[in-house]
């Protein structure tokens, strides 16, 4: 390997290693990878928000303090709309854990479609795996029990 | 065979260690998010335009729209009814933010006169607040200094507006307002949703009058539509908040004072939900005072755009407009002429069709338009006269008009 090659390797696993708080752009492969159940070998929680949703933080937040208080899920947050100065801050004022997404360059309606056909773009929207093959999806406000009934938890 | 250390493969070595630590430590992000290598480093702006756009005929007949550009909004003129657009102008000498995505876009009207009118939501720094702005131009050029509308300056929700010229000259913004649920926040009252205001010009939007509330409780964040009604007096219909948490719609009239009538429930879905639908309906009236309306609930589990004509606690003839993915419809009415326009995705395009009724919504047949690979606007529907036209903006088609025959 050349060290062009290992220098531009290692850039790439120095930006993934700080991607746990930054926004990964989403593109309809990744959109359908993440809501395929295969890929959740353990129970997840898949939130679509966005800066414009009034009603999200009710979710996330109690997403945030379930998957901080319990290992043994995982939280997947996805912004329906494209990353911009500012679009984190409601997620790290709630402190919110996992891997985020914003819009990528498709377009909004072929994301959506993606994610969810069912879903009509009303926020939030949230879509659960088992971790066994189960997937559910729910719009509006959730409550807790709800949250862990759909994870089989 | 011996290896010879050299400087050049001592920092490769390190830097080969280095990334499998790296690795390893990124082993559950990389295995998640393959795809992720197609988009390089995280965190990048995508360059998306925002397409939020509105369209009206002048009274001479000429096409205008206007469009968000960076901190501007702009003023576009079209000779040839969409098909080409001559050079812009600037509304708002002074850069300042402006909303342009969704359900927000800035909004065109004319006076009797010809004046430009032209009005847009300015967001502020705290989340969700925002003050509506508005500007004119006797020329359709030279614009005043925008002014924002309202009274209330608080740094809260004012956004979300929508402008008509309704009969006898009346300027009419309306838009959603939060200053009633932050009083009962500090109240520690419950307040369900936000609330409409309105503000009315008498003089063609040189001044307007103080703002008056519309009602309680409105949802809070999709567009109002504001019409005529039969007698001129404007008609306002907007997503509403019913006890415990419906999001039907309500309608009220309103008074030459812009006083509003008593509020009334216009739609029946029953659609229980705390959640930001981001779909707004629409309203026309016909010359016999008949309301066509088409908006968005879900009904019976299953999300649709409806058309019905709005009667006295109950909706005629309502269906579902085009497929599960019909979205984002429009309306206008001319004489016993209805129309109705809308977007739909297939899975692969964006397809904008159309449904024309010749005997005042009881039959309709439809129309195919266009359709488009990336990001739209919602769709518009305008008159010139008699006649009908679809306004559509696409990110990869631009500004294009389609004539309802």
């Amino acid at each position: 390997m050349k060290i062009r090659n290992l220098i531009a390797a290692l850039s790439w696993c120095l930006a993934a290693a700080a991607s746990a708080a930054e926004f990964q752009p989403l593109d309809r492969v990744a959109a359908a990878r993440i809501v395929d159940p295969a890929s959740h070998t353990v129970p997840t929680i898949v939130a679509l928000w966005s800066s414009e949703c009034v009603h999200c933080k009710k979710n996330l937040k109690l997403f945030s303090e379930m998957a901080r208080g319990d290992r043994r899920f995982r939280l997947v947050t996805v912004a329906v709309e494209p990353q911009f100065a500012g679009l984190a801050e409601l997620l790290d004022l709630l402190s919110v854990p996992g891997q985020r997404f914003a819009y990528g360059v498709d377009s909004p309606e072929a994301l959506g479609y993606a994610l969810d056909p069912k879903w009509r773009g009303e926020l939030p929207r949230t879509i659960f795996f088992d971790g066994k093959g189960g997937k559910s999806a729910l719009s509006g406000v959730v409550t807790e029990a709800k949250v862990r009934s759909a994870l089989g938890l | 065979m011996v290896s010879v250390a050299t400087p050049r493969t001592a920092a490769r070595k390190a830097l080969l260690a280095l990334l499998g630590i790296l690795a390893i430590a990124n082993v559950d992000v990389a295995h998640a998010q393959p795809a992720q290598h197609m988009h390089g480093v995280a965190g990048t702006k995508p360059a998306r335009p925002e397409l939020g756009t509105s369209a009206a005929f002048a009274p001479d007949g000429a096409l205008y729209a206007v469009t968000k550009d960076g901190q501007h909004v702009l003023l576009h003129r079209s000779p040839d009814d969409g098909r080409s657009w001559d050079a812009p102008v600037v509304v708002n000498t002074e850069p300042e933010p402006i909303s342009a995505d969704g359900e927000n876009r800035p909004k065109l009207a004319f006076d009797a006169d010809g004046a430009a009118l032209v009005s847009w939501t300015r967001p502020l720094a705290k989340r969700f607040t925002g003050e509506i702005r508005f500007a004119r131009a006797d020329d359709r050029r030279h614009f005043t200094a925008p002014v924002t509308v309202h009274r209330d300056r608080q740094e809260i929700t004012h956004r979300f507006e929508s402008l008509a010229v309704t009969g006898a000259g009346k300027v009419v913004l309306a838009w959603i307002d939060k200053r009633d649920l932050e009083l009962a926040q500090a109240a520690n009252r419950d307040y369900r949703g936000a609330a409409i205001y309105a503000a009315v010009s008498d003089d063609g939007g040189r001044s307007f009058r103080p703002e008056q509330k519309i009602a309680d409780h409105s949802c809070e964040c999709c567009r109002i539509a504001i019409t005529g009604d039969a007698d001129g007096l404007p008609l306002l219909m907007w997503r509403h908040v019913f006890e415990p948490n419906e999001r039907d719609h309500a309608i009220v009239k309103l008074g030459a004072d812009g006083a509003p009538g008593s509020v009334a429930r216009a739609t029946f879905d029953r659609w229980r939900i705390d959640a930001c639908p981001h779909h707004g309906p629409s309203l026309a009236v016909a010359p016999d005072g008949t309301r066509h309306a088409v908006w968005f609930n879900e009904k019976d589990g299953e999300g649709r755009v409806f058309y019905g004509r709005l009667g006295d606690g109950r909706v005629e003839g309502q269906r579902a407009l085009g497929g599960e993915r019909a979205a984002h419809a429009d309306l206008a009415v001319v004489g016993r002429r209805v129309a109705v326009t809308w977007k739909e995705f297939d899975g692969e395009r964006t397809a904008l069709r159309a449904e024309v009724s010749a005997d005042g919504g009881a039959t309709f047949s439809p129309r195919a338009l266009a359709a488009t690979e990336g990001a739209s606007d919602q769709p518009r529907l305008i008159r010139r006269g008699d006649a009908l036209l679809v306004f559509w903006r696409t990110e990869t088609e631009g500004m294009r008009g389609y004539w309802l025959e």
